[in-house]
Order: C-alpha cells, then sequence, then structure tokens
C-alpha cells in the first residue's frame, strides 16, 4: 500500500496500450490515489447506488476508470477497482435510460475498455500465480472468499451489454450497406457514450476471446468491423495496434499463416510510416507490442515463406535474424525457438476458472498449455524446410535414394512429404468476415509422386518491380 | 475449414451458437445432444462443439468426460486441420498437461487422443493402425463415433490421392490399416475408384493435385498501386 500512495508516476505507464500523455497521467493518478482512500471505509461490492448519487463527480469517474492501475497495487485496491468498474457500468448501463454524458475526449471509451480488460488479465494471472506458489495464506484467504471477483461471466456480461446497448451491431451492419447508423442506433446508440462503448467493446471481446483460447470465436466476433484505415478503431492508435495484433495472433493459431503475416505487416508498416507524426509516449507504449510482433513474423515466416515488404523484412533480419534463420533450417533444434519466440510474443493467457488453491502443483500455467499444443504443430511440421531445400535442386527424384541422403527411413521420407505437401493449401482471405477464405496454394514448390519416384515443380516467381519503381521514383522527387 | 459449418446444422443449434445463448449453462445438454446425433450421423459440427467445450470451460462442474473425448474424436477426423488444436486450446491445462501426479482418467484420454491426432496430423497412418490396435483404451474411446475407422480410411485415401499418381499396394496397405493385398484393392476399386495395375501399383486419377504442373507467378499490376503517385504528380503540377 505505502509504494502505492507516494505518488510517483505508474510503473506501468510504460507499457500500457493507453493512450494519454504522461504529464496528465500523473496528475489524474493522485486523483485517483485520492479517491480510493475516500472509497475504503464504506467499501461495498458492486453497490450501484454510490454513483446515482454523486452526480458531480460523475465525470472524475469516467476519467479515473481510464487510468492505468498501478501493477503493484495490492488485492484489495484491485478490489475496488473492480467495484468502481461494477458500479460505474451498472450506471451507465442500467439507470432509466441513456445517461447524458459526453466521453471525456475521442479516446476514452477506448482507454476504460483496455484498461478494463487489462486489470481482468492481470488480476486472473495473479490469482493463477498465488495459487501456483501456494505460500501467501492471507491472499489466498481473501481469493478463495471472492471467487467472482473480476470473473469471466462478469467481464463478458459487461462487454456484450454495451454491445447490446449501443446497438452497435445494427450501426455497423447499416454502414456496410452504405446507410445512415442513426437510423438504427436506437435511443442509446444514438449518444457517442455509449456507441463509442460498444464499438470498443468489440475489440475487447476479440481480446477477451484470445485471452481465453477461444481464437475462431475471437475473429467472428469482429465480423462487423471491416479492417481498414476508415474503420473507427483507426483513429485510436492504442485500438488500431491492439486490434492487429489479436486479429494476427488468431490467424496464426488458426494456421493461417499468410492472413497473420498480412495482419502484422499492415500495421507494422503502418507504425514506421507514421512513428514521426506519433507523441513520443504514445510511441513508446506500443515499441513492445511491435517487438512480438516482429517475432510472431518470424514463426509465421518460418511455416510459411512469403515475400515481406522491405521495410518489415529489414527490420525482421535486425531484430530477430540469427533465430529466424534457425527456424527456416527447422529440425529438432529449431523448437527451443519457437518455444522462446511464442513466450515472449504471445499474449498472457489466462484460465477463465478461479484456480484450485487446495493443490497448487494442479495449476498448470496457461501459457505453458497453450504453448505444448502449438508445439504439436510445429513438431509436425519441422522437418518441411528440410523436404523443400532437396526437392529445389531436382525436377525428379528417387523416393529411396533422397531417403538415404537425408538418413532416415523411406516410411519416414513418405510422411515428410504427405505433411509438406498437405500444408501447402491454406486458408486465404479474400473477402466478408475474417474467418471466410478460400484455399490457395501457398508455396511456390509442388510435387506429386509415381510410386517411389518424386515429380517436382517449382513456380517461376516473376520479378515484382512495381515496390522498386515507385520507391525509386520517391527518392528521384525527394 | 472442414467440418466447421455443416449444412445439417438445425436452426434451434445455430441459434444458440450464434447469439448470446452459447453462454447459457442450461444450453450444454442441447448441445450435447447434438454431439450425440454427429456421433451417430457421421457428420461433423466442430463449430458447435467448440460453444459446448467453452461451456465447460467456464463452468468446470457441468464437464462431462466422454462428451469431450467425443469431440475431440469428432475433430480429428478432419485432419489435417487445426480443428482438433482448436478443442485442445479450450481444454483446462488441467487436462492436457497434467501434473506428473495426477490421476484423472480425462486427462490420460485427453494424452492418448493427442498422441493419435500427432499421427493422423504428422501422416504416420501405419502408426495410427498400429497405435489403435495397442490398448483397448483406444476402442473405448472412439466407440461412440460411428463409422470411425472407415471415417479415417476414407479420409487418409483422399490424402493420398492428393498426392500420388501411383501407389505400392503394400505402402496402401500399411496406411489403410487393412489386414492383406485383397482388403486393399477392393477398397482401392470399390470405395476409391482407383485402378490396380498389373504389377501391384495401384493407379490414381488425374486431379488438381496429383499433377504438380508448372506455374509461373507473375505480379499484378493495377491502377490502385501508383495512386500516390499519381495524385502527388497532380498535385505538384497544380
Amino acid at each position: 500500500m505505502s509504494s502505492f500512495q507516494n505518488g510517483s508516476a505508474p510503473i506501468r505507464a510504460l507499457e500500457d496500450d493507453s493512450d494519454v500523455e504522461e504529464g496528465l497521467l500523473a496528475a489524474e493518478y493522485k486523483e485517483q490515489v485520492q479517491f480510493q482512500d475516500d472509497g475504503m471505509d464504506d467499501f461495498e461490492p458492486s453497490n450501484s447506488m454510490s454513483m446515482a448519487q454523486q452526480p458531480d463527480d460523475i465525470q472524475a469517474r469516467l476519467a479515473q476508470a481510464a487510468q492505468p492501475l498501478d501493477f503493484s497495487a495490492p488485492l484489495e485496491i484491485k478490489f475496488q477497482s473492480y467495484d468502481a468498474y461494477c458500479s460505474l457500468f451498472h450506471y451507465i448501463l442500467n439507470s432509466e435510460g441513456p445517461v447524458d454524458l459526453e466521453p471525456p475526449s475521442y479516446y476514452w471509451a477506448w482507454d476504460v475498455i483496455d484498461e478494463f480488460i487489462y486489470q481482468f488479465n492481470s488480476f486472473s494471472s495473479y490469482r493463477a500465480r498465488i495459487a501456483r506458489q501456494g505460500t501467501s495464506q492471507e491472499e489466498i484467504l481473501m481469493l478463495r472468499e471472492n471467487p467472482n471477483t473480476w470473473g469471466c461471466y462478469s467481464v463478458l456480461n459487461v462487454l456484450y451489454s454495451l454491445i447490446q446497448k449501443s446497438q452497435i451491431t445494427e450501426q455497423l451492419g447499416a454502414m456496410k450497406r452504405g446507410e445512415e447508423p442513426m437510423a438504427v442506433a436506437g435511443e442509446y446508440g444514438n449518444k457517442n457514450l455509449y456507441k463509442m462503448l460498444g464499438y470498443f467493446s468489440i475489440i475487447g471481446l476479440l481480446r477477451v476471446h484470445c485471452l481465453l483460447g477461444d481464437f475462431s470465436l475471437a475473429l467472428k466476433t469482429l465480423d462487423d468491423i471491416e479492417l481498414n484505415k476508415k474503420a473507427m478503431f483507426a483513429r485510436v492508435m492504442a485500438a488500431h495496434f491492439t486490434t492487429y495484433y489479436y486479429v494476427g495472433f488468431s490467424y496464426m493459431m488458426m494456421r493461417r499463416y499468410g492472413d497473420a503475416i498480412r495482419m502484422f505487416s499492415h500495421i507494422l508498416v503502418y507504425v514506421s510510416r507514421t512513428k514521426n507524426f506519433q507523441k513520443s509516449a504514445q510511441y513508446d507504449s506500443i515499441t513492445k507490442k511491435n517487438e512480438q510482433m516482429y517475432a510472431l513474423i518470424a514463426i509465421c515466416q518460418a511455416f510459411q515463406p512469403t515475400r515481406l515488404d522491405d521495410t518489415i523484412h529489414t527490420a525482421l533480419r535486425e531484430k530477430y535474424g540469427d533465430q529466424l534463420l534457425k527456424l527456416q533450417r527447422g529440425g529438432p533444434e529449431s523448437l527451443p525457438i519457437y518455444e522462446e519466440l511464442f513466450k515472449t510474443a504471445c499474449p498472457k493467457f489466462i484460465s477463465p476458472v478461479p484456480p484450485n488453491f487446495d493443490s497448487p502443483e494442479d495449476n498448470v500455467d496457461p501459457i505453458d498449455h497453450h504453448l505444448a499444443v502449438f508445439m504439436d504443430e510445429v513438431k509436425t511440421n519441422m522437418w518441411n524446410p528440410t523436404v523443400k531445400s532437396y526437392l529445389r535442386l531436382y525436377t525428379t527424384m528417387d523416393l529411396k535414394k533422397l531417403a538415404g541422403f537425408l538418413e532416415v527411413q523411406p516410411e519416414e521420407l513418405r510422411s515428410w512429404l504427405l505433411v509438406n505437401k498437405q500444408r501447402t493449401k491454406q486458408l486465404r482471405w479474400t473477402d466478408n468476415g475474417l474467418l471466410d477464405g478460400e484455399l490457395v496454394n501457398a508455396s511456390d514448390l509442388d510435387y506429386a509422386m509415381q510410386g517411389d519416384l518424386i515429380h517436382i515443380s517449382e513456380a517461376k516467381v516473376g520479378r515484382k518491380l512495381v515496390d522498386w519503381y515507385l520507391r525509386n521514383l520517391s527518392r528521384t522527387y525527394a | 475449414m472442414s467440418g466447421e459449418d455443416p449444412q445439417e446444422r438445425p436452426e434451434a443449434i445455430r441459434n444458440i451458437i450464434n447469439g448470446l445463448e452459447r453462454y447459457n449453462p442450461e444450453a450444454a445438454s442441447t448441445l450435447e445432444g447434438y454431439l450425440q446425433l454427429q456421433c451417430e450421423e457421421k457428420f461433423c459440427d466442430c463449430n458447435a462443439n467448440r460453444a459446448l467445450l467453452k461451456l465447460y470451460q467456464l463452468n468446470p462442474d457441468r464437464i462431462k468426460d466422454e462428451a469431450i473425448t467425443n469431440i475431440l474424436v469428432k475433430a480429428m477426423t478432419q485432419f489435417p486441420s487445426p480443428q482438433f488444436d482448436l478443442c485442445m486450446h479450450l481444454l483446462s491445462p488441467s487436462h492436457s498437461n497434467p501434473a506428473p501426479t495426477s490421476t484423472s482418467e480425462l486427462a490420460e484420454a485427453v494424452s492418448k487422443l493427442r498422441a493419435l491426432n500427432s499421427q493422423l496430423e504428422g501422416a504416420q497412418y501405419d502408426r495410427f493402425w498400429a497405435t489403435m490396435d495397442s490398448d483397448d483404451l483406444y476402442a473405448d474411446l472412439t466407440t461412440d463415433i460411428a463409422g470411425f475407422e472407415e471415417m479415417i480410411r476414407v479420409r487418409i485415401a483422399q490424402l493420398i490421392s492428393q498426392a500420388y499418381r501411383e501407389v505400392d499396394v503394400a505402402v496402401l496397405e500399411n496406411w489403410l490399416g487393412l489386414d492383406d493385398e485383397e482388403e486393399v484393392k477392393k477398397f482401392a476399386v470399390e470405395t476409391c475408384g482407383w485402378k490396380v495395375g498389373a504389377d501391384n501399383l495401384v493407379q490414381i486419377p488425374k486431379n488438381a493435385e496429383n499433377e504438380a504442373a508448372k506455374a509461373e507467378i507473375r505480379e499484378d499490376v493495377n491502377i490502385d498501386m501508383f495512386a500516390r503517385v499519381i495524385k502527388r504528380s497532380w498535385e505538384e503540377t497544380a
């Protein structure tokens, strides 16, 4: 508690996704501490009344909801923060009719949803860690007694309720058809506050589903949002960035590596182009996610070599050049690199239910769980680079002879050839929802077997000139 | 993705998985009934089955072990596909990555199915059939799924046809898990419509996949790519 009160800037500010400038952050942080001190005595779980009784400081509370909570805040504060969110959302959702408030800023709604989910995420991780360690009896007791605090159902409930109240799905549908969204927005959705909260709740859901390991549902959630620069989320850099990270990650987990790379590349190029215009605090906050996405591109690139944008390619080689080389070589030596990159770049997965406090050793870290499942697919594919590199050298090849080169049994090589061939067919997005797509041949190498004879054909790739031409043109002009 | 949204899905199930009803613990029994139907009628709705796994994830007290294993076996029949992994991601870590001291029967079943699935995903079909024969537990785990072995066999044959023009009967015998060459030939001719040649080579008709035709990839150029340059030159001259 003492470290929390001494008023220095929150530790989390740097790695936080929010959009607030540091000075403002520090000032409001003091206000937040002040508030929490006041609220300490009459602490009541999920009490919505206090909200309605204090209309004067509602603006202060709206602002507070968007403030990052100190990473090392003690459990009491985390519980309190949960109750503050409950009462705020209860007020917004369950007052008689829509509440008449303007959000403090255009990015406020994003900050609130972002912080709400961040706290849910870090609380769940913290709770699981306490259970695994099994040492802090006091905290265990407190967590046991409040199993529903930061419960998964309540978080989902808030997000879905905001989506429903704002009729944002209907609004987005109308926008897609080129109609006036206000016509279908209803009395809540007409208000900026509800509209923005509803909209960012969709992105919030994408994130929560991903954190729980439900990658297809995560992508399904974005059915109504069109991913382009005109999308509403693109106005808030952090939202823009977060959306692409989670969509890209979900694609990767669904083995759609081409689509994942497309997502990561899009946003990384965007960041690199706008870097000079970003406020520095904002830019710092996305640096970490930036690095993570490069790590994920390295993984996807190993699964499915793709021609990358030049900017991305250069940065990738700078940041993860050695690792990428090892991944692209394949074989058992590549496995630890996959694990390392996955662990640094994955979201902080959580379990939706309280851990088992009675037997600490039963509580497996969800990150290890998802990593293990992911590694099954990695292991299945780890010989693909070997197979490809040999096949590229021939137009026809005898299977037994190749098996001799590779020092494996012919049976083993038959399996490798089948796996590599099967994985070249990939679903790729073309239109409509993110989950849609058509099967395409993702490799320039194709082959077919006639008994033990392998017929190989390699697609010739013509030079890509447009990008080169445009870059040189702009250089000449400048 | 195969097995994702089958035509057989009834209206009631569609409403559950596309709406908020998917979070209602009471919906579990409907989805369990639907899973049962999939097992009997030999179709697969992984999307709906994941909704059931999600309910189990949120309400562990509702978990029915045999529903989980049946979902996994159903997802397995879709190989190669991410379906099985997507199910695995929704299981509790204690089921998929149990502590060494764990005595959970479900955890044991899950780890067996996972190994089996790896063999199918890794195209080690001969090992898959050997594993199936190695322990009675595998028969128990797949007993609810009508026509399981046949579905796997047909799927393997389909995958072979996408990679092979000719395949040796002996290789086919191992991969299809059949007892002797006569059965293999019968299966190849009657089920797959392939021809058996004189030298014990099975001929597979040409298709888009087993041709390995040459191709040239060329860059698609369209006017949008030059939009910036054109805009800029327009603005600068104006």
